[in-house]
C-alpha cells in the first residue's frame, strides 16, 4: 500500500499538522463565503417597517422602495372584486390615510381584521402596492398570511 | 376519562394547581438530593432522588389528565378549556386542545420530560451507572423550570368567574389532522434532546468524558432527531394542505425555529461517529449537543411565548425573562464546566487526509452549523433589532433562500462524495474508479431534464447533484449486496436485506440519505418548477394549466358539525381525457367567526396539481387559483423513506459491539500499523 511509505511517525506528525492547517483554511474559506453570501443578501432582504406619519413624511425617498407598513384598517373601505382578484382598502391612522391594492387571492380573515401589515411599494399616486399582506385578528391566533 | 367524585370545579381546579406546586418543590428537591448524594457519598439520597422522578411523573400525569377530562368534558369554567374548546368541536380536536395553547402545551412538554426522566431510569434500573445522579439532576433542573412557569406565569387551571355558555374552540386552521400530530411530534423532538444533554452535562461533571456517554445516548438522539425530522414534515404537510397558498415552507420564525435545532442535530449525529471511530472532536460534540438542546429550548420559547407573532403563538406574556435565565444559567455552567475539563479533553488522533471520510464529516458540520447559524440569525435578528434600536425590521424569505439554498447544495454533493471515500485516506485511484460511474449518470439526468423542458440553471444543477448522490449511494448497495451474494452464496431478494440487517446503522443511515435526495428533489421540482393561473369563471366555463383543463360545473353550499362549506365543483381534463373531479373548498367557523381555505390536490409521481377556491360572486362565478407543483410528492416520500432508515438506524446494531471492540484494539495499535 502506497500508504506504508509516508508512515514513519515524524512524518505522519508533520503530514496531520499540515493537514489540520490545511483543513483550518479550507473550513474558513468556507465559511468565509457562507459569510459573505449571507451579509450580502440579508442587506438586500432586510425590509423595514413604517408607519403612516413616517411614509407620508418620507414619501420622496421611499417611493420605489420595497418597506413594510403596518396600520389599522378601515374595514368600511375594503373592496375585494373576486373577479379580478383585485383587493383595495385604506389603512388609517389618526389623520393619515393610505390606501393599498393588493392583486391577489383575499386572506380569509380580511373581513375580521383589526390591523393589516402590507409590504409594497408605494406608488407615484401615493397608492401603496402590496406584493403581501397580513392581517391581525382581535382572536387569540393572530395572523394569517398571504404570498 | 378520570372521574373525580364529588369535587367541585374549583376544587378540581385547585387539584391541578397543587399538583403542579408540589411537582416544582419535588424537581428542586431532586435535584438537591441527587446533587448531594454524589458529593457527599450517600447513596440513600441518590434513592430517594430517584422516587422523587417517579413522583413528578406521577404528578405530571395527573395535572394532564385533569386538564384533559375538563377538555373531553367542556368544563367551560376553566379559561383554557373556554378558549380551545367549543361544544360543537370534532372530539379528535378537543383532545388535541390539550397542547392547542400555551398553558397546555407547557404542560405537556413537562409531562413529556417527566415520563423521560422516568424511562431513563428504567433504562439503568439495577446498573451502576455513575452518570445517572447528575443526568436525574439536570432532568429535574430542567422541570423545574417548567413548573415554575405553570406555576407562577400561566396556570392551564385559571378559572373564569363565571362559566360561559359555550367556548370559543380551537382555531379553525389548527382543526386539521396534521395539527393534531404535529405538536406532539415536535415536542416528543424537543423534548427528547434534554436526555442526551443531560447526559453530556453529566460527563463533564464527573470527567467521564470519552465515548460512554455518546453510546447511552445514540438512540435518545437518534429519536429526538427522528421526531424533529417528524414534525418537520406534519408541519409542512399541514402548511401544503391547510393553509392554501400552494407551499409547505415560509421561512417563518417557528418554521425556522424547528429546522435549527434538526440541523445542528444532524451536525451531532455525524460528528459523534467520529469521536466514536477516531477518538477526535469531543469539545465540538458537547458543544453540538449543548446548541441542539438550547435551541430546541428557544424553539419552544418562540413557539410558546408570543416574541413572534404567528399561528403558533398565544398573545405575548412574561415569560421571556424566565426562559433566557434558563437558558443564561445553563450556558454559564456549561462553560465553566467545560473550561474546568479542558485538558481532559484531548484529541486521541488528528486528521489524516484532506481525502478521508472523516475531513467530509467536518465540512458537513460546518455546512450545518453554516446553515443553522445563518438562519437563525435572519429569525433572531429583528427581535435584537426592535430589542437594542427601537426599529421594527424583517427578514424576507429570500434571504433564506439565497443563503441556505447554496449550502444546501453543497451538503448534497458532499453526501455523495462521502459515500465514495473512505475512512483515513483514499487513493487517487480509488476515487476516480469511483466517481466515474455517478458523474456519467448525473450528465445523462442533465440532458434528460433539458430534453423534457427545464431551463432553469439552478433547477438542472439540482437535478444533477441529486442523480450524482443517488447513484452513490445505489452502487453502494449493490457493491454490498453482490459481495454478499459472492461470500455467502445469497440470493439476489436476500443480499440487499442482509446487507442491511447486519450493519443497520451503517445502512440505515444510506437509507436517510436516500430520503433526503429524494425529498431534495421535490423541494427542487415545486421551488423552480412551478406553474399557476388565477382566473374568474362562470359555470360551464375552464380554466386551463399545462396539460389540464378544469371545467366548472357549480358551486353549492354545505354544513358540517362545525362549520358552513362552500364548493366548487370541477370536472378535471388532461390532454383531453377526462381524469378526475376535483371540489376546492372554504369553510366558515361562525364560532371563531373565521374562514378557512381547504384546497382540492391531485397527486401523481410525476406532479400536484393544487387548486384554491379564491373566491365567488352573486352570479354564481368562482374565481380559482390553480397552481402544478413538479415533483412534490417525492418530498413526502423521501421524508418516509428517511424515517424507514433512521428507525433501522436505532434498532440493536450487532456490529454496534464488535465496533467497540475494534475501536479499544485500534488504539492499542494506533500508529504502529496500518489499515
Amino acid at each position: 500500500m502506497a500508504s506504508l511509505l509516508q508512515n514513519s511517525p515524524a512524518q505522519s506528525v508533520s503530514r496531520s499538522k499540515s493537514n489540520s492547517l490545511k483543513f483550518l483554511i479550507g473550513g474558513m474559506i468556507l465559511l468565509g463565503v457562507i459569510g459573505f453570501v449571507a451579509v450580502n443578501s440579508f442587506q438586500a432582504n432586510t425590509v423595514y417597517y413604517y408607519t403612516l406619519s413616517e411614509l407620508s413624511a418620507q414619501r420622496a425617498q421611499l417611493s420605489g422602495q420595497t418597506v413594510r407598513v403596518s396600520a389599522p384598517l378601515d374595514k368600511a373601505s375594503i373592496q375585494n372584486d373576486q373577479k379580478n382578484l383585485v383587493l383595495q382598502f385604506n389603512l388609517v391612522e389618526g389623520d393619515q390615510v393610505l390606501p393599498v391594492v393588493y392583486r391577489g387571492v383575499a386572506p380569509d380573515t380580511m373581513s375580521n381584521g383589526e390591523s393589516v401589515v402590507a409590504e409594497g411599494k408605494l406608488d407615484a399616486n401615493g397608492v401603496f402596492q402590496a406584493d403581501s399582506i397580513l392581517v391581525k385578528c382581535p382572536s387569540k391566533y393572530e395572523k394569517s398570511a398571504v404570498q | 376519562m378520570g372521574n373525580f367524585g364529588s369535587l367541585t370545579i374549583p376544587q378540581i381546579a385547585e387539584v391541578g394547581n397543587l399538583a403542579l406546586a408540589l411537582g416544582l418543590a419535588v424537581s428542586v428537591y431532586v435535584v438537591f438530593a441527587a446533587v448531594f448524594s454524589q458529593l457527599k457519598r450517600r447513596g440513600e439520597f441518590f434513592a430517594s432522588a430517584r422516587y422523587g422522578i417517579y413522583v413528578i411523573t406521577g404528578l405530571t400525569t395527573l395535572a394532564v389528565a385533569i386538564l384533559e377530562w375538563a377538555l373531553l368534558t367542556h368544563q367551560f369554567r376553566f379559561e383554557y378549556v373556554a378558549n380551545h374548546v367549543s361544544s360543537d368541536q370534532p372530539l379528535l380536536y378537543t383532545i388535541s386542545a390539550l397542547w392547542g395553547g400555551q398553558e397546555g402545551s407547557l404542560l405537556f412538554w413537562v409531562w413529556l420530560l417527566a415520563l423521560f426522566g422516568a424511562v431513563v431510569l428504567i433504562q439503568h434500573l439495577g446498573q451502576t451507572n455513575h452518570l445517572i445522579p447528575w443526568v436525574i439532576a439536570f432532568i429535574a433542573f430542567t422541570d423545574a423550570f417548567f413548573f415554575s412557569l405553570l406555576v407562577f406565569i400561566s396556570s392551564p387551571f385559571a378559572l373564569l368567574a363565571q362559566t360561559p355558555v359555550d367556548g370559543i374552540g380551537l382555531n379553525p386552521l389548527l382543526q386539521d389532522p396534521g395539527m393534531f400530530i404535529h405538536p406532539v411530534t415536535q415536542y416528543l423532538g424537543y423534548v427528547g434532546f434534554t436526555v442526551p444533554f443531560a447526559f453530556a452535562m453529566a460527563a463533564l461533571v464527573t470527567g467521564d468524558l470519552g465515548y460512554a456517554w455518546i453510546r447511552t445516548t445514540r438512540r435518545w438522539a437518534l429519536f429526538a432527531w427522528l421526531f424533529l425530522s417528524l414534525g418537520l414534515l406534519f408541519g409542512m404537510r399541514w402548511a401544503y394542505v391547510e393553509l392554501g397558498w400552494g407551499g409547505y415552507w415560509g421561512w417563518d420564525p417557528v418554521e425556522n425555529a424547528a429546522l435549527i435545532p434538526w440541523l445542528t442535530g444532524a451536525a451531532y449525529l455525524h460528528s459523534v461517529m467520529i469521536q466514536e471511530k477516531r477518538g477526535m472532536l469531543k469539545v465540538w460534540n458537547l458543544v453540538l449537543i449543548l446548541l441542539t438542546f438550547l435551541l430546541s429550548i428557544l424553539g419552544t420559547f418562540i413557539t410558546r411565548s408570543g416574541v413572534i407573532q404567528s399561528v403558533h403563538a398565544f398573545g405575548v406574556s412574561s415569560m421571556g425573562p424566565l426562559f433566557l435565565a434558563y437558558i443564561a444559567a445553563v450556558l454559564i455552567v456549561f462553560a465553566y464546566l467545560l473550561y474546568l475539563r479542558l485538558d481532559q479533553l484531548k484529541e486521541e488522533n488528528r486528521l489524516d487526509s484532506m481525502w478521508s471520510r472523516e475531513a467530509t464529516f467536518l465540512l458537513n458540520n460546518l455546512i450545518l452549523l453554516g446553515a443553522a447559524v445563518a438562519t437563525l440569525w435572519g429569525t433572531i435578528f429583528p427581535m435584537i433589532s426592535e430589542l437594542l434600536a427601537g426599529k421594527q425590521i424583517t427578514v424576507a424569505a429570500p434571504f433564506f433562500n439565497q443563503v441556505n439554498g447554496p449550502i444546501l447544495l453543497a451538503l448534497v454533493l458532499l453526501m455523495g462524495v462521502c459515500t465514495l471515500i473512505g475512512w483515513r485516506r483514499a487513493s487517487p485511484q480509488h476515487l476516480v474508479r469511483n466517481f466515474v460511474p455517478p458523474l456519467v449518470v448525473a450528465a445523462i439526468t442533465t440532458l434528460g431534464s433539458v430534453v423534457s423542458g427545464v431551463r432553469d440553471v439552478y433547477g438542472l444543477i439540482a437535478f444533477a447533484a441529486s442523480a450524482f448522490v443517488l447513484t452513490t449511494i445505489l452502487l453502494e448497495f449493490y457493491r454490498g449486496a453482490r459481495a454478499r451474494m459472492r461470500m455467502y452464496q445469497e440470493n439476489v431478494a436476500v443480499a440487499p436485506v442482509q446487507l442491511v440487517n447486519k450493519n443497520r446503522r451503517r445502512y440505515g443511515g444510506y437509507i436517510v440519505h436516500i430520503g433526503v435526495m429524494l425529498a431534495a428533489i421535490g423541494i427542487v421540482g415545486s421551488t423552480f418548477l412551478q406553474t399557476s393561473v388565477q382566473k374568474n369563471v362562470a359555470p360551464g366555463e375552464s380554466v386551463a394549466l399545462g396539460p389540464y383543463t378544469m371545467q366548472f360545473q357549480k358551486l353549492f353550499m354545505t354544513s358540517e358539525s362545525n362549520a358552513q362549506v362552500i364548493a366548487a365543483d370541477l370536472i378535471v381534463f388532461e390532454n383531453g381525457n377526462r381524469i378526475d373531479t376535483l371540489r376546492p373548498q372554504k369553510a366558515y367557523y361562525p364560532a371563531a367567526d373565521q374562514m378557512t381555505t381547504e384546497v382540492a390536490v391531485r397527486t401523481t409521481l410525476r406532479e400536484d396539481l393544487y387548486v384554491i377556491l379564491a373566491g365567488w360572486n352573486d352570479d354564481g362565478s368562482a374565481t380559482l387559483k390553480v397552481i402544478i407543483n413538479p415533483l412534490v410528492v417525492w418530498l413526502w416520500i423521501g421524508f418516509i423513506v428517511f424515517i424507514i432508515g433512521a428507525l433501522i438506524a436505532m434498532l440493536p446494531d450487532p456490529r454496534e459491539a464488535q465496533a467497540v471492540e475494534r475501536v479499544r484494539a485500534e488504539k492499542v495499535l494506533a500508529g504502529a500499523i496500518v489499515q
